[in-house]
């Protein structure tokens, strides 16, 4: 666990007073046993910087030089104190970001590396360190809770894997299973772990359910076959669960004849494209947002009722910055009759973080003693800030993160709502 | 008639090289050099390596001499002083002193190549404790150690744990008179952190800095490699004074992207001390009578477009005597010395 500030070599500038405090017989309540940590730096040990960069994925911690644009645009950074150029600084100094709380803040939304001269590479040391962290059993306990329940259902909600398909029973619509239909498929419709088993996932996953039906999608889902992607884990750092989930999946994958995959989230999206690859599984796979967005002359004439409201967009950090898809999820809002889309400050390749990637999903609490608020919270304030009635999501992790931070920001008249949500609603009024 | 040759004053790498360029279009080249040696600052400071590439300064000297010691049209005057000069472009009569024999020499243009001296951190303001410590050295001492093939802590012969550098060691300080930046410190500091770390891969090595000085090949081939590969740690935050602790050197400052004073122990305190006009060049420039800056290096009135040109006509300068300079910005001035010395005796033979 992480270590006491106590016995850190550079301390914090802390001023630490016991308010009941009797030595000796001698009672030294309150400001008589004031004491300041150590302020004045004694030492420097890069070995610590040495460690990292000796770790294949943490190279590039040590090539920091110190500009500091990272921090600007680090969504941490902005409810706290936290950002590569600090890590890279306190690392140099000798904090062993190894124990040190700070390496389970990053949540790898990528907005560092974009403006970074020097390429330092947030998405490759994080999992690297964290990696070891996890070996050495320095996990925050609900990250390990996640993990655990990773391993042992499938899912990181730590619910039933037979029950993984048991939403698709009040979709309105048949939704095929690839083992009952028993026949080629041109979409197989990865579903995902939060829309198959979180109350407010499972809302899109049935409205993409009626989509593809009104669409006529010749499609089908893994149901109990499908088994979480795996990517957060590995960057939070349990590269080996990873590997076990993709293994299974695409086993799974390649036990069935289909042309193309959708898949409901970006986080899955990402994992299919750029991380299953390297264990063997490369096939063709979009986001729901690119799928739709390609039939949108089909979609349009069924979007009959308007949704009249301002709605505004969440870019999901790892469908933009990480994969550069910023225009399909804007091509189907502004298809539905009566929205009108409003962009925040923070938006496309500087989108704000929600706070659920690289483990942040898992991380709540935790973070919540670093921050000043959480990152979902900053951002329903911007998002209420430009006065809109509904934030617009295509991330599984987001609907609920922002629905809870709009509730304790007092933001209740922010609605939140997945793309597919809305489609639904307009298409059936 | 006008005289048809050059001279050139200073055998360092800008003379040098001057030099070599004259005679390569035909020029006659008188070159004046007090030492008994060619080669310059580079020789007679023992530098190790020269930047770029890392060869050895010997080795790169050495090949500059070579092309001026056997040439017809280069003749060589060693251990001669300069101690008079009259007349004006197109007709130097400068009187050369050697051995105790002095000669006029007839020379059309002359091309000043005097170079600089390294600051001595006795005049510094700081505490650095230059003369007190038998560990805080400058860079010069560090490169003649480079050059032995060993970096061991002076006052132990160990080899040492910790080894810092601090930049701006007489330079970019108004108390000191010296308010320009020396150019080349940030870089060869940067150069012997990596040798350093080359010749003893265990010890840590620091560079304390205000601003990180370093374009060109000094950004691509020292400051990113260093930091990167050879992982030389820089810190922001200069070093105010060193104070003697046990048998070590404690560097005191602020880590200043922290915000918190730093007292930290060294083995090896590295001065990057900067430029100063050389004796050489203060004397040329009042015997000469060529306008000296406020740092009396000689002066260039219109440096950006025409670089090499002295308040007089006719005198040319080329290198650190106009000021810090690397080598790349040396051996260019060189050159376009030596092309307006020789198009001004063309231009004088021809009228």
């Amino acid at each position: 666990m992480p270590q006491p500030i106590e016995q850190q070599k550079v301390l914090q500038d802390k001023v630490k007073e016991h308010e009941h405090l009797v030595v000796e017989g001698m009672d030294i309540s309150g400001h008589w046993n004031r004491m300041f940590g150590q302020r004045a730096i004694f030492d420097y040990d890069p070995d610590n910087l040495a460690k990292v960069a000796t770790l294949q994925g943490g190279e590039s911690l040590e090539w920091c030089y110190g500009c500091a644009k990272c921090t600007a645009v680090c969504p941490v950074d902005i409810v706290g104190d936290y950002s590569p150029r600090k890590i890279h600084r306190k690392t140099q100094l000798g904090i062993d970001l190894f124990t040190s709380d700070d390496l389970w803040l990053c949540t790898t939304c990528r907005n560092c590396l974009r403006v970074c001269p020097k390429e330092v590479d947030m998405i490759q040391i994080m999992p690297a360190v964290r990696e070891q962290a996890v070996l050495a059993g320095n996990v925050p306990a609900e990250l390990q809770k996640a993990f655990e329940d990773t391993a042992k259902f499938g899912n990181p909600l730590g619910q039933a894997q037979r029950k993984r398909d048991a939403w698709t029973k009040d979709a309105g619509v048949p939704v095929p299973v690839m083992s009952t239909i028993k026949r080629p498929v041109d979409v197989l419709w990865y579903v995902g772990s939060y829309p198959s088993y979180h109350p407010r996932g499972i809302d899109a996953a049935r409205a993409a359910a009626r989509i593809f039906a009104a669409l006529g999608v010749d499609y089908g889902i893994l149901g109990r076959e499908e088994k979480d992607d795996g990517d957060s884990q590995r960057l939070a750092g349990e590269k080996g669960l990873f590997e076990m989930l993709a293994e299974d999946n695409i086993a799974a994958f390649n036990s069935y004849e289909w042309q193309r995959m959708v898949v409901t989230g970006p986080h899955e999206y990402n994992a299919f494209t750029n991380e299953y690859p390297k264990l063997g599984f490369d096939r063709p796979v979009q986001h729901y947002t690119q799928f739709l967005a390609e039939h949108l002359d089909e979609l349009r004439p069924l979007l009959k009722h308007e949704v009249k409201a301002r709605v505004t967009f969440h870019d999901p950090c790892y469908l933009g910055r990480h994969n550069g898809e910023y225009d399909a999820p804007r091509a189907l809002l502004q298809a539905i009759p009566g929205v009108e889309l409003v962009e925040m400050g923070r938006c496309r390749e500087n989108g704000y973080c929600c706070g659920g990637g690289g483990g942040g999903m898992w991380l709540d609490s935790f973070t919540a003693k670093h921050t000043s608020m959480r990152l979902s919270e900053r951002r329903v304030r911007e998002a209420a800030e430009y006065e809109a009635e509904i934030l617009a999501v295509c991330c599984p992790f987001e609907v609920s993160r922002f629905e809870d931070a709009a509730k304790s920001t007092g933001n209740d008249s922010l609605k939140v709502r997945d793309i597919l949500e809305l489609l639904d609603l307009s298409m059936r009024g | 008639m006008p005289a048809d040759n050059v001279m050139v004053i200073g055998g360092g790498p800008a003379g040098l090289e001057a030099a070599r360029l004259l005679a390569d279009i035909g020029t006659k080249v008188t070159l004046v050099e007090q030492r008994d040696f060619l080669g310059g600052t580079p020789i007679a400071e023992n530098y190790a390596a020269l930047t770029h590439g890392f060869h050895s300064a010997e080795e790169m000297m050495g090949a500059m001499v070579a092309r001026v010691a056997n040439n017809p049209l280069v003749d060589v005057r060693l251990g001669s002083a300069v101690t008079a000069s009259e007349g004006e472009a197109g007709d130097f009569r400068v009187t050369l002193a050697s051995g105790g024999a002095s000669e006029v020499v007839a020379a059309g243009a002359v091309i000043l190549a005097t170079g600089f001296q390294h600051f001595d951190p006795g005049r510094e303001t700081q505490m650095y404790g230059y003369y007190e410590y038998a560990d805080v050295i400058t860079l010069a001492d560090a490169e003649g150690m480079l050059k032995q093939g060993s970096f061991l802590k002076p006052s132990n012969g160990q080899v040492p744990e910790r080894v810092c550098f601090i930049q701006c060691v007489g330079s970019r300080d108004r108390q000191i008179g010296n308010e320009y930046c020396s150019k080349v410190c940030c870089g060869i500091s940067s150069k012997q952190a990596i040798e350093v770390r080359q010749l003893s891969p265990t010890t840590k090595v620091f560079i304390f800095y205000i601003d990180m000085r370093m374009y060109g090949y000094w950004e691509n081939e020292i400051y990113w490699p260093a930091q990167e590969k050879h992982h030389v740690q820089y810190v922001k935050g200069i070093i105010t004074e060193i104070i003697k602790k046990g048998d070590r050197l404690l560097i005191r400052g602020e880590d200043t992207t922290m915000g918190r004073p730093m007292e930290v122990p060294m083995d090896v305190v590295v001065l990057a001390v900067g430029m100063e006009a050389s004796q050489g060049t203060r004397q040329m420039a009042q015997l000469f009578g060529v306008a000296q800056n406020k740092y009396k290096f000689i002066d260039v009135p219109h440096s950006a477009l025409d670089p090499v040109a002295t308040s007089v006509p006719g005198i040319y300068v080329a290198g650190a005597a106009a000021g810090p300079k690397d080598l790349d910005d040396t051996i260019g001035m060189a050159g376009a010395a030596a092309i307006k010395a020789a198009g001004l005796l063309r231009r004088l033979v021809m009228a």
